[in-house]
C-alpha cells in the first residue's frame, strides 16, 4: 500500500471517496457539499474525485448539504459529507433528521470552537452539541486513524443491526492541517472492506411510500426504543468491523477505548483525540519514573463505552478526565459521561474534570504534567478544573 | 528528533516549505510531520509553519517551542525576536542578498546562513514580479546546511509536482548556500528569550469581541495601492484638445449641460465638429478591439444640440488683441480669448464669417444655422466681428502698431493645380471655388458627367455637391486607392452610396476639348495614366506610381481639382517662416503670431480649434506671465497621487470587465432622399446612451468595483476621492486587479 504525506484532511477525504466509489455497482454515491474552515479541503477532495456513479452536489449551505445527504441516502446512494463547527450549528436539524431516519450517512466533522468570537482552532463543542442524536460518535487522533476510522463508519452504519450515521471526528490543525505519512488503501481493498449498500427501507419508485410522516406517540416511542436497541449493539458490531478491517488491510484500527498502562494504576488520565497521543507520553515517561499512572483514550464516545470503560479503570484510585469542550454550567463532557458511567459501580475512584485545551490551545506535556500532579495530590474531586488559564478562574471577577 | 520553525509572510509559501523539508526526510524513510500555525490573516502576515522529522514515529503533536533551527522567508522579518525558543548553536538561514557575518552582531549565539532566494525565485519565474515563491529555492539552501544529498532535495521537489525552475532554483541555493559554521557559546542558552506571561485577555463584556483588529495589517504590506490618471487615447490624438473622455462620461451620467460645458472649455465649435470632425478619437478607442469604437462624433454633436452651458469669462482686462481671419482657427482664437478677459476684433476679408466652414463644407453636412448659433456664441463673449477687410502687409503693420497682439488666421488660400495643359482650361475648376459658388447658389450642373480629381474631403464635397446639383455622372479619379483617401471614411461610403464612381490608381495628364467640329461629342476628354502603389513615402501611405503606355481617355463636361491647398504668405516679408508659436514681424514689439492651417497646414476644423487655441494660450501667458493649462487641469486630476502623461493602450485595460454593446450609429437620410437635395445627411442621435459605451480609459469614473472588492474594507470615496486606509491595507492588490481602467496600481514600498 501507498504511503504518501498528507493532511487530515486529505485522508479524510480519501477514506470518503473510496468508499463511496466502492458503492459504484449498486446506487453509487452522493455528498452534499459546503466549504467551512477547516475543512473545506475535505469536500474540495471530494468535489474532485472522479466517482464511476453518483453526484457531488454544491449547496448553498450546511442545512441543504445534509439534506442532499439525506436525499441521495434514502435512495440507496452511500452518502456522506463534511462539516464543522458553526456549520454544523446550522447543519443540526437535518443532523438529526438523518439520524430518525436511520440513514447510514457517514460525516467527518473537523472539530472547531464554536463561536463567536470568532475562532478557528480546535475544540470538541461542536460535535458534541449532538450527543443526544441518533448518531454514533468517534473520535480520532491522527491522520492515519481518520482515513481507516472513516471506511469502518460506512461498514459500521451500514451494518443491518444498526443503520445509524456516524461523524467521524478530528482536532482542527492538528490534525486536519498537519502533514504526516499516512497509508492510503488501493480502491480494490476498499472494494472488498465495503460491500455495496442495500438499505432496507430505501425509497424505491416502483413502491412509493411517505416515510416519517405523522406517527402516534406509542410509535415514536417504539421508534426510540429501536434506536436503542442498535445503539446496544454498536460495542459488539465496532469489534467486528475492527477485525474485517486487519483481515482487509493488514493493520489495526484503534479500538472503542484504548487502554495504556492502565493495569495497575491508582491514577489514570482520560482522554480523546490528540490530547490522547501527548498524554501517552507522559504516562511512558512517568512510569519511567517509576509512577503508577495510566490512560484510557476514549474513541467511541455515542454509545458510550460504559462496560469497557469501567473494565478499564478497575483498580483506579483516581480517575483524571481531561476535556477539550465546555458544557455551559455543567462542566467537560467527557467527565459528566465518566462520573455517570461509574454511579452505581463498585468502583468508588475519585472522578476529577479537567478543562484543558479548551477554544484551541496547544495542550502541552507540561500541562498534562500539571494535570496529573493534581490528580494524584487529590484527596476529593472539586468542580472542573480549568487547566492553562490566564488569569485563573478564581481571579475572574 | 529535529524540530525546524519558518517564519515567512502568509502567501510566501512558508507551508509548502515545511512540506519539502518534510518530504525530503519522508523519502529517506523517516517519521515527519509538516504543519501551519493558521489565523484569520491573509496575505502578507507574519506567519510561522513548522516542520519536524525523526528516524523513530513521532508521537508529539504540540506545536514547536524551542526549534533546533530556523528559516527566514521574508528579510523584513529578520529580527532578534524570532530566535525566540532557538536551541543555542542552531542554524538560522536568512533569505537575503548580504553575506551570513552581516548579521553576525545581531545573532551572536547560532549559526548563520543565507541565500538571496528572492533573487533565484525572480530568476527562475517563481511566483509573481510582487511575491516572489522562494521555498523551492530555500529548500536546497535548508538541504545544504542540515547536510541532506542534494538528490534527495530535488526528488522532495519533484515528488509534490514542482518541475522547471523550482528545481533549478532548489540546485542554485543548494550550491550556492553562504555559511558561517560558528557561534559565541554562552555555556547557558542566553539567546533563548524568555515565555512572555500573556497578557490578561480583555472581557467579552468589556466590547473585546467586537473591538476594531489591534494590528496595523498595513505593516506586512510590501506594496500599496495607489491611484493615477493618465491619458485616454481620445484624449491624446483629439487635435482640437477636447477632454473627450470627459464629456462622454458626463453623458454617460446623462449631463448633457455638463458635456457640453466641458466641450466649450476647449472649443466653441462642438456643433460643428460633431458634424464634420473626422474623429481620429474613434480610429484611436480602446474599444475597437472589443466591439467597435464609441461614436464620439455623433455624441459631440448630440452635446451641442441638447446641452446648455454658458462659459463664463475668467477676468476682464485692457489689452487688444486682432485676430485676421475668421475660420475656426481665428474663431477659436478670438473665443478663447475673450474668455480670458481681452478686447478681441476679428477681421474677415469675406462678406461672411467663419472662413470655410462657410463655404468649404455644403451645407448637407454642416447647416448654415449651426455655424451661425456657434459664431454667435462666440460674439457673446465680446468678440468684435468685421467682414469685408482686406488685410495685406501694411494693414498688418499698422494694426501691429494698434493692437498688443495679433493673430493671422488666414488659412490655406493659395490652391495646388494639375498640369492638364491649355487646351481644356476653361472646363477645368477649383474644389474650393466650386464649393464656394455653390454656397452662393450660382452653380446648376444639370445632365453634366463631372470629374472630381483628389481624395480628401473637398473632392468628396464637390463630388456630392455635384451630384445634388444635378449632374448626370460624377467620378472621382483618385491616384491611390480608396483605402488610402484622407477623407472621411463614412464621407467615402455615403458617396458611393450615392452612385458615386471612384476611379482608383487613375492620374489624369491632360485634358482637351471634345469638339463636335472634330466628330467629338462635346465637353471635354480627360486623358489619364494607370498607377500602381509601391514603397510608403513619408506619410505612410504608399507611393502611387505610373504605369507606362496606360494611358486611357474619359470623356466629361467638367473637371473639378481637388487637390489640396498651401499657405499664401504674402502678408509677410519675403522669407519668413511661418510655424505656430514662432513670432513673427521681428521688427516690431507686437507679438504677432500665425496660426491655424496657415502654420500648421493641417487642413481639419479640429486641427485649427487646436491651435487656435493654443495661440490664445500663448498669447495670454505672452502678455499675462499665467499659466491659464495648469488652472485648467486642475478640476480633472479629480484627487489621484499620480498624473501620467502616458496613454493608455488597450493592454492595460480590463476588457472582460466591460459588457459588450452594439454602436448606435443614428439615424440618417436614405440615398434616395438625399442625392437631389442639399438636406443634412445626418440625423443625429435619439439619446446619449451611446456614451455608457465608453470606458473612460486611464480616468476614474467612480464605478466603485475597487471600494466592493477591497477585502479589508479599508478603501473609501468620499466624493470622487477615494481614501486608502494605509495602516490596514495589507497591499493585496485586489482593488488594482478590478480596476477595469488601470486607475489603480500598486507601488513597492
Amino acid at each position: 500500500m501507498a504511503v504518501e504525506l498528507v493532511t487530515g484532511n486529505h485522508a479524510a477525504g480519501y477514506a470518503l471517496s473510496a468508499a463511496g466509489e466502492a458503492n459504484r455497482n449498486a446506487r453509487g454515491a452522493v455528498c452534499g457539499i459546503y466549504p467551512i474552515t477547516p475543512q473545506t479541503e475535505i469536500v474540495e477532495y471530494v468535489a474532485s474525485f472522479p466517482f464511476t456513479k453518483g453526484e457531488v452536489v454544491p449547496v448553498e449551505s450546511e442545512h441543504s448539504a445534509m439534506g442532499v445527504s439525506i436525499g441521495g441516502s434514502l435512495a440507496g446512494a452511500r452518502s456522506f459529507t463534511a462539516s464543522s463547527s458553526n456549520g454544523l450549528a446550522y447543519m443540526v436539524e437535518n443532523i438529526m433528521v438523518a439520524g430518525f431516519y436511520r440513514l447510514p450517512i457517514v460525516m467527518v466533522a473537523v472539530n472547531r470552537t464554536l463561536g463567536p468570537p470568532w475562532n478557528i482552532w480546535a475544540d470538541q463543542g461542536d460535535t458534541l452539541m449532538l450527543r443526544d442524536f441518533p448518531w454514533i460518535q468517534l473520535y480520532c487522533q491522527d491522520n492515519q486513524e481518520v482515513l481507516d476510522t472513516t471506511l469502518l463508519a460506512f461498514r459500521l452504519a451500514e451494518d443491518r443491526r444498526i443503520l445509524l450515521p456516524v461523524v467521524v471526528c478530528m482536532d482542527a490543525f492538528i490534525v486536519s492541517h498537519t502533514q504526516m505519512e499516512t497509508e492510503l488503501p488501493p480502491q480494490d481493498r476498499v472494494d472488498r472492506y465495503l460491500p455495496p449498500l442495500d438499505l432496507p427501507h430505501r425509497l424505491r419508485s416502483e413502491h412509493p411510500v411517505t416515510l416519517g410522516g405523522l406517527v402516534w406517540p406509542n410509535e415514536a416511542m417504539f421508534h426510540r426504543a429501536e434506536i436503542d436497541e442498535a445503539m446496544d449493539r454498536v460495542p459488539e458490531v465496532f469489534a467486528e468491523c475492527q477485525s474485517a478491517f486487519s483481515k482487509v488491510f493488514g493493520r489495526t484500527v484503534d479500538s472503542a477505548i484504548e487502554t495504556y498502562e492502565t493495569g495497575d494504576a491508582e491514577s489514570v488520565l482520560i482522554a480523546s483525540g490528540t490530547i490522547a497521543i501527548t498524554a501517552r507520553e507522559v504516562v511512558r515517561r512517568r512510569r519511567e519514573a517509576g509512577e503508577k499512572v495510566g490512560l484510557v483514550k476514549i474513541k467511541l464516545f455515542r454509545p458510550f463505552p460504559e462496560a469497557q470503560l469501567r473494565a478499564a479503570c478497575r483498580s483506579a484510585a483516581r480517575l483524571g478526565v481531561l476535556d477539550r469542550n465546555y458544557a455551559a454550567g455543567a462542566g467537560g463532557i467527557f467527565w459528566q459521561d465518566t462520573r455517570a458511567t461509574f454511579q452505581g459501580s463498585a468502583t468508588t475512584a475519585l472522578i476529577q474534570g479537567y478543562l484543558t485545551g479548551v477554544g484551541g490551545g496547544d495542550v502541552t506535556p507540561a500541562l498534562i504534567d500539571a494535570v496529573l500532579d493534581d490528580l494524584m495530590a487529590r484527596s476529593e474531586a472539586s468542580r472542573p478544573q480549568w487547566m492553562g488559564l490566564e488569569p485563573p478562574k478564581e481571579d475572574i471577577a | 528528533m529535529i524540530e525546524i520553525r519558518v517564519h515567512g509572510r502568509g502567501g510566501q509559501g512558508g507551508v509548502t516549505l515545511a512540506k519539502l523539508i518534510a518530504t525530503t526526510r519522508f523519502l529517506e524513510g523517516d517519521s515527519v510531520q509538516a504543519f501551519g500555525l493558521y489565523a484569520a490573516e491573509r496575505s502578507g502576515a507574519p506567519v510561522q509553519a513548522f516542520c519536524r522529522y525523526d528516524a523513530e514515529p513521532i508521537t508529539n503533536r504540540n506545536l514547536i517551542y524551542e526549534p533546533d533551527h530556523i528559516v527566514v522567508l521574508d528579510p523584513t522579518l529578520i529580527s532578534a525576536a524570532i530566535t525566540g525558543g532557538l536551541k543555542p548553536g542552531g542554524w538560522i538561514l536568512l533569505n537575503a542578498p548580504e553575506p551570513p557575518e552581516r548579521f553576525r552582531e545581531e545573532f551572536p549565539a547560532h549559526r548563520l546562513a543565507t541565500i538571496d532566494a528572492t533573487a533565484i525565485a525572480r530568476d527562475n519565474d517563481l511566483g509573481t514580479r510582487s511575491v516572489p515563491i522562494v521555498n523551492t529555492a530555500l529548500v536546497g539552501a535548508v538541504g545544504r546546511m542540515l547536510g541532506f544529498e542534494l538528490e534527495s532535495v530535488l526528488a522532495s521537489v519533484r515528488h509534490l509536482g514542482f518541475d522547471g525552475g523550482n528545481l533549478d532554483a532548489a540546485r542554485r541555493a543548494f550550491e550556492g548556500l553562504r555559511t558561517l559554521d560558528e557561534f559565541v557559546s554562552s555555556g547557558e542558552s542566553e539567546s533563548t528569550l524568555p515565555a512572555p506571561t500573556p497578557p490578561r485577555p480583555p472581557s467579552f463584556l468589556d466590547g473585546a469581541g467586537g473591538a476594531l483588529p489591534q494590528i496595523r495589517t498595513g505593516q506586512w504590506a510590501s506594496q500599496q495601492p495607489r491611484r493615477q490618471q493618465m491619458v485616454p487615447p481620445c484624449n491624446h490624438v483629439c487635435p482640437a484638445g477636447n477632454d473627450v473622455q470627459g464629456f462622454l462620461q458626463a453623458l454617460a451620467r446623462e449631463e448633457t449641460d455638463e458635456a457640453l460645458d466641458i466641450l466649450l472649455r476647449v472649443s466653441p465649435f462642438p456643433g460643428v465638429c460633431g458634424r464634420v470632425c473626422p474623429a481620429p478619437c474613434m480610429d484611436n478607442c480602446n474599444r475597437i478591439g472589443l466591439d467597435g469604437a464609441v461614436n464620439v462624433r455623433q455624441l459631440e454633436r448630440y452635446a451641442a444640440d441638447h446641452g446648455t452651458a454658458v462659459v463664463e469669462a475668467i477676468a476682464e482686462r485692457d489689452e487688444q488683441v486682432a485676430v485676421v481671419g475668421s475660420g475656426p482657427a481665428g474663431l477659436t482664437a478670438a473665443y478663447h480669448l475673450a474668455r480670458f478677459g481681452y478686447r478681441v476684433t476679428v477681421l474677415e476679408a469675406g462678406e461672411e464669417l467663419g472662413g470655410l466652414l462657410r463655404t468649404g463644407i455644403p451645407g448637407y453636412r454642416l447647416p448654415d444655422d449651426v455655424t451661425d448659433r456657434e459664431i454667435d456664441r462666440i460674439r457673446e463673449h465680446g468678440v468684435e466681428m468685421r467682414t469685408g477687410v482686406e488685410v495685406d502687409r501694411e494693414r498688418l503693420l499698422e494694426l501691429a502698431r494698434s493692437h498688443d497682439a495679433i493673430l493671422v488666421a488666414t488659412g490655406l488660400q493659395e490652391l495646388r493645380t494639375l498640369s492638364l495643359g491649355t487646351a481644356g482650361a476653361e472646363g477645368v475648376i477649383q474644389g474650393i471655388e466650386f464649393l464656394e459658388r455653390v454656397h452662393h447658389e450660382e452653380v446648376r450642373l444639370d445632365g453634366e458627367r463631372v470629374i472630381v480629381v483628389g481624395g480628401g474631403n473637398t473632392a468628396i464635397d464637390s463630388a456630392r455637391s455635384a451630384l445634388r446639383l444635378g449632374a448626370q455622372r460624377v467620378t472621382i479619379v483618385y491616384r491611390r486607392t480608396p483605402n488610402e483617401m484622407p477623407a472621411i471614411g463614412e464621407e467615402v461610403d455615403q458617396a458611393i452610396e450615392e452612385g458615386i464612381e471612384i476611379e482608383s490608381l487613375t492620374l489624369p495628364v491632360a485634358i482637351r476639348e471634345n469638339c463636335e467640329s472634330d466628330g467629338g461629342t462635346g465637353g471635354y476628354l480627360l486623358t489619364c495614366r494607370s498607377m500602381e502603389l509601391g514603397a510608403p513615402d513619408e506619410s505612410g501611405r504608399r507611393r502611387p506610381m505610373e504605369i507606362p503606355d496606360s494611358d486611357f481617355i474619359l470623356p466629361c463636361d467638367r473637371v473639378i481639382l481637388a487637390l489640396g491647398q498651401s499657405p499664401d504668405l504674402s502678408v509677410f516679408p519675403e522669407g519668413t517662416e511661418v510655424r505656430e508659436g514662432s513670432r513673427l514681424l521681428g521688427l516690431i514689439e507686437t507679438p504677432v503670431f500665425a496660426i491655424g492651417d496657415l502654420a500648421t497646414a493641417d487642413g481639419t476644423v479640429a486641427g485649427a480649434i487646436g491651435s487656435g487655441r493654443r495661440s490664445a494660450l500663448h498669447i495670454h501667458e505672452t502678455l499675462s506671465g499665467e499659466l491659464m493649462e495648469d488652472v485648467e487641469h486642475t478640476e480633472a486630476r479629480r484627487h489621484v497621487d499620480v498624473w501620467r502623461d502616458e496613454v493608455v493602450h488597450p493592454e492595460a485595460m480590463r476588457m472582460h470587465l466591460f459588457e459588450l454593446a452594439h454602436r448606435s450609429n443614428g439615424a440618417g437620410l436614405s440615398p434616395w432622399e438625399r442625392s437631389w437635395n442639399f438636406h443634412e445627411v445626418h440625423q443625429g442621435l435619439d439619446n446619449a446612451g451611446e456614451a455608457k459605451r465608453c470606458l473612460s480609459c486611464g480616468v476614474c469614473n467612480e464605478c466603485d468595483r475597487c471600494v466592493t472588492f477591497c477585502p479589508e474594507g479599508v478603501l473609501k470615496r468620499v466624493g470622487n476621492s477615494f481614501l486608502f486606509d494605509y495602516s490596514f491595507c495589507k497591499g493585496c492588490a485586489m482593488c488594482a486587479s478590478e480596476c477595469p481602467r488601470n486607475v489603480i496600481f500598486m507601488s513597492q514600498i
